[in-house]
């Protein structure tokens, strides 16, 4: 007997439907890193920007934002929720401004950040912060950050995509840790301190596919802040 | 008695594998040549091309690997994929084209290698990941081939293969001619390695190239190298006795460590 | 047939011909009926100087409060209506720990009199579905003693949610006498042993009782310390002694 015609192209089994997900989030990738001492902050991030698989999308994004004369934001993650957390920010840092006729302080600034991250608890800002700048006192100052707003007050930090391959280097050279003998001060001069964050992020540029092009190597201190473009390697 | 005498690999634990995949453990990754690889034919000859970067993820796990392989004298062949696979199915064939050449005393042919890659790659239903460019000159002159992993095969004037591939094609199309000079062929060659070296996060550091001629093989490792690092600090010097030795080493007891203090409550 | 006043003297939004809200200068007469209370601002930090009515030998002293505290750096004394005071207070308290909780910092003097006058003025105001009406302005006015990172400040704050820095202010029934002897006795150099001494003896000349330990109330809030400090009976005690 033959079979009865079917009208349709779908198998006569059921395939089970597969539903488009909603996948709000994309790693940007890149590195940032900080240092600290006692009257400077340095911070280095690169300017690679990719889509999250094996496609850059621009070699010149910043990472790093000023949002005071004292204080900046390096951030990575994913570009589209720092910009909407940048502009958060600089809305009230203005709003600051007019109502209490100062300019934000950077222990001020790590606050409220980490307030503006938690009240996203359930639906995070896919961003990896470091706040960096120096304080009332004029000390160096960073606060490292978790996606939610969990934070503190560090010596030295990194964050994105070369963090692991970072974060070692700088405990080694700015924390000095597990060390017997440390030849010299224990604090970097702030020239010191610039030259590690130039190599740091140029190492991470050479095993990173995602950290590279160039960089910004920022340095605060009592005369404001000071930028400086860098080259990477660019494959 | 029908398992007997099989050869080749078991994939018996592939179904355990799917089962504790599926339970939540991750497997372990392999090296990927995350790759660009380019060849072309020219008036006598082939030019084949690589960049030499090797990742784990989003690492770089090599910055100069080789990824133009030796088939026979007069064939090579650039792999993609997993890098165990293209090392071990060129080597497999390599060695097999050899016993074939001694046993008939001639020259291999491109298409033999050729052949003789596409059935053991569809033998394995795409399961070994080797994306290769079969570059050679035999008796009927140059020819160039792909192969994808489950065994299918071209054979054309320009191609390109691995995760670069659009960034290379992008220079092919746009700069092939047929009939080139040996010079011409080797600078299109780079500059469609380069391609993909500057715009494949998977592809970087050097750009090798292997030319095929009637006369010989040119191993040109190196070629160029547009990825030298380009800044170094201080070197950083520990002097010696600073790693802290256990048995030196008298660690303070915890209760050094502790503080207590009362603090006062605010009325 | 009606005075001209009345007219225009029941409702908080609308002005008279001559260009007056009623109630609002109404409720600053409420001040003057109020005891009278001293603010002294000095190099070294801020006075606050209080009279305390104690209408009958039955009255629980201690019951009575009109030094309270707002946040660790600010503090605020009050006259007139003082239970209106309770919601200005809590407000303030509110907006100061707010701060504390958004910026991990202490709010500054000024920010915090202005928001105190933000809701001073908010009157009539047509507020939202499930907020508090308001339907009057506040019978109480406010000296606001506090230190910040510029140092020590004084405010005054009215009904009319306007504010003014001084360097020594009195209000209530006694001000105006009180701040004649202020005028002619502050001087920018005064100490804050000073301050005090000029604070009680302004107070005392406006009292109709002696002072005694339980009829005033003494702050002070100090640069150095950033934080208040309200004064017990022993105290008092020793500060009265030396008038």
């Amino acid at each position: 007997m033959m079979e009865p015609l079917r009208l349709t192209a779908l198998p006569a089994k059921e395939v089970p439907m597969r539903q488009a997900r909603f996948e709000p989030y994309v790693d940007n990738g890149g590195t940032v890193l900080a240092i600290a001492g006692s009257d400077y902050c340095v911070i280095a991030g690169d300017t690679r920007m990719s889509d999250g698989g094996y496609g850059i999308q621009t070699r010149q994004y910043t990472k790093i934002f000023q949002l005071t004369n004292k204080c900046v934001i390096a951030t990575s993650g994913m570009q589209a929720d720092t910009l909407a957390l940048r502009k958060r920010l600089e809305t009230v840092l203005s709003r600051y401004q007019k109502e209490h006729g100062k300019p934000m302080s950077t222990p001020a600034i790590s606050q409220y950040l980490s307030n503006t991250l938690y009240q996203k608890r359930f639906f995070p800002y896919y961003t990896f912060n470091l706040v960096c700048g120096v304080d009332e006192d004029g000390v160096g100052c960073i606060w490292t950050y978790d996606a939610v707003g969990s934070h503190e007050r560090v010596k030295m930090s990194s964050q994105g995509s070369g963090n692991q391959l970072v974060q070692p280097l700088l405990d080694n050279q700015v924390g000095k840790f597990n060390q017997r003998i440390v030849d010299g001060p224990r604090e970097l001069s702030s020239e010191q301190a610039v030259s590690l964050a130039k190599d740091a992020i140029t190492s991470a540029g050479e095993r990173d596919i995602y950290t590279g092009d160039f960089a910004d190597i920022v340095v605060i201190n009592s005369t404001g802040v000071h930028w400086e473009k860098f080259n990477l390697k660019l494959d | 008695m029908e398992n007997l005498n099989r050869g080749g690999f078991s994939f018996d634990l592939c179904k355990r594998n799917d089962m504790i995949a599926k339970n939540g453990m991750k497997m372990p990754g392999f090296m990927k040549t995350g790759t660009t690889i380019v060849g072309v034919v020219y008036a006598d000859g082939v030019v084949l091309g690589a960049d030499t970067r090797a990742t784990e993820g989003p690492i770089v796990a090599d910055k100069d690997c080789e990824k133009i392989h030796y088939i026979a004298d007069n064939i090579y062949c650039c792999g993609a994929g997993t890098a165990a696979d293209t090392e071990y199915a060129t080597a497999l064939i390599s060695s097999k084209l050899k016993l074939h050449r001694l046993a008939t005393g001639k020259q291999v042919r491109v298409v033999t290698a050729l052949t003789m890659l596409k059935q053991m790659l569809f033998k394995y239903q795409g399961h070994v990941s080797a994306a290769l460019i079969l570059g050679g000159i035999d008796i009927t002159g140059p020819s160039l081939h792909t192969i994808y992993p489950h065994g299918s095969t071209d054979q054309l004037p320009f191609v390109t293969m691995g995760s670069g591939s659009l960034a290379a094609m992008a220079e092919l199309e746009a700069n092939f001619k047929p009939n080139m000079t040996k010079q011409e062929a080797i600078t299109l060659v780079a500059d469609a390695i380069k391609s993909g070296i500057f715009n494949d996060l998977g592809s970087g550091s050097n750009v090798n190239i292997t030319v095929l001629t009637k006369e010989g093989v040119e191993v040109l490792k190196g070629y160029e190298r547009p990825n030298e690092r380009k800044y170094r600090s201080k070197p950083y010097i520990f002097k010696s006795g600073t790693t802290p030795i256990l048995s030196e080493v008298r660690l303070p007891p915890l209760s050094s460590k502790v503080i207590i203090e009362d603090v006062p409550m605010e009325v | 047939m009606f005075l001209t006043r009345s007219e225009y003297d029941r409702d908080v939004n609308t002005f008279s011909s001559e260009g007056r809200l009623f109630q609002v200068e109404y409720a600053l007469e409420a001040i003057k009926l109020g005891s009278t209370a001293i603010g002294i601002q000095c190099e070294e930090g801020v006075v606050l100087a209080v009279e305390k009515r104690l209408t009958s030998t039955l009255l629980e002293p201690s019951s009575i409060q009109k030094v309270v505290e707002i946040d660790y750096h600010l503090i605020c004394a009050m006259s007139g209506l003082t239970a209106d005071s309770r919601t200005i207070i809590d407000h303030a308290r509110i907006e100061t720990q707010n701060h504390r909780f958004n910026f991990d910092e202490p709010m500054g003097v000024e920010s915090c009199v202005q928001s105190i006058c933000d809701l001073a003025l908010r009157f009539g105001e047509n507020r939202k579905e499930g907020e508090e009406k308001m339907s009057r302005p506040f019978g109480v006015a406010l000296l606001i003693a506090g230190v910040d990172e510029r140092g020590p400040s004084l405010y005054h704050s009215d009904p009319s949610g306007t504010f003014t820095q001084y360097n020594a202010k009195a209000i209530g029934a006694g001000s105006e006498g009180a701040q004649i002897t202020l005028q002619e006795k502050y001087s920018k150099t005064l100490t804050l042993i000073e301050a005090q001494q000029l604070a009680l003896t302004t107070l005392k000349q406006v009292m109709e009782e002696a002072i005694t330990t339980t009829n005033v109330e003494v702050a002070v809030i100090t640069k150095k310390d950033k934080k208040f400090k309200i004064y017990n009976k022993e105290d008092l005690e020793g500060l009265i002694a030396t008038l």
